[in-house]
């Protein structure tokens, strides 16, 4: 079904309609928000909050931006508020923005010699532990698959602040491999001598 | 012997890993669920709006009455006045019951008529 059709039938107040449109946009959603709030509990009560947010808005959604735009803004929006409403009651139990520079430096990882699923698990967990305003923008662009454009709109960023997040959060990445295999010709070496 | 190969493109791997879902994951349920609440949420607002909407229409009406009664039919204000005065406790009872009726018919039995509904459906 296309999007405005959707629309129209949730607006009709088709039930089945809008369950139909949770599906089809649930996953964006569970990235979008669980990217910024990573409580498994807490994710889940977000996400709904999110849909019923959609519901109560939808009919002033005017078609000006796609469908998948407009929820991945209120997802965003609703998982900063509740992330800062919870750093304002002191309740959350993580940094919400380490510095970049520390997830840069050398770590324990990095010592050992990892295969290539573990490279990926490694890599996966420093996404995760990149500033907040990283972790949207990389969700958005590489999973999402949004353009610089809506990313800019839904998370109100700069275009240039953006690219900026994508292309240092590229080059951490790609830094961290090149180290390991740095690491990995080392220890080969030593090993040789050894 | 160098596992080259392993870290050879970086690029790549920067990409597939970029491009890989996190782990996360909602109830397979979920959309039902956010479905059920919604509607739920939704059809007591809908039946409070109906029910203002009613009592509106039945308070203008009385409104209506009474100001063709006074104006057209010359009726005598302060007769009225003494009446309703003189017989507050009833007129407002019988208000109060009308209004409690009118809820209980617009809201309360439609609401647990739509609750039940829903139940019956679950099972």
């Amino acid at each position: 079904m296309e999007d405005g059709e959707l629309v129209k039938q949730v607006l009709s107040g088709n039930n089945n309609a809008f369950r139909f449109l949770v599906s089809k946009y649930q996953r964006l959603v569970l990235h979008v928000v669980g990217r910024i709030i990573r409580q498994q509990d807490e994710m889940e009560d977000t996400c709904q909050e999110v849909f019923i947010k959609v519901f109560r808005r939808l009919k002033n959604f005017r078609g000006d931006s796609k469908l998948s735009t407009w929820i991945a803004t209120i997802a965003y929006n609703t998982a900063i508020t509740a992330v800062r409403k919870k750093n304002r009651r002191g309740e959350l139990s993580y940094n919400e923005t380490p510095a970049l520079v520390e997830l840069e430096k050398n770590n324990e990882t990095e010592h050992k010699v990892l295969e290539h699923n573990e490279i990926r698990k490694y890599l996966l967990q420093l996404i995760e532990s990149m500033p907040v305003n990283y972790r949207t923008v990389i969700t958005l662009y590489h999973l999402e698959e949004f353009s610089y454009k809506e990313i800019v709109e839904i998370t109100g960023m700069p275009e240039g602040t953006v690219k900026s997040y994508l292309n240092r959060a590229r080059a951490m990445l790609k830094g961290k491999i090149e180290k390991l295999a740095r690491l990995e010709q080392n220890n080969i070496f030593e090993d040789h001598v050894g | 012997m160098l596992d080259e190969e392993k870290y050879m493109d970086s690029d790549a791997l920067v990409d597939q890993v970029l491009k890989q879902a996190p782990a996360y994951s909602l109830p397979a349920d979920f959309a039902t669920m956010v479905a059920v609440n919604v509607g739920r949420r939704f059809a007591w607002q809908q039946y409070i709006r109906e029910f203002l909407i009613y009592l509106a229409a039945i308070i203008g009406i009385v409104v209506l009455s009474v100001g063709m009664a006074l104006i057209w039919y010359d009726n005598d204000l302060k007769y009225w006045l003494d009446f309703l005065i003189s017989n507050l406790d009833w007129i407002a009872g019988i208000n109060l019951l009308v209004v409690f009726v009118l809820f209980t018919d617009r809201v309360l039995l439609r609401y647990f008529l739509y609750r039940s509904a829903l139940k019956g459906r679950d099972k």
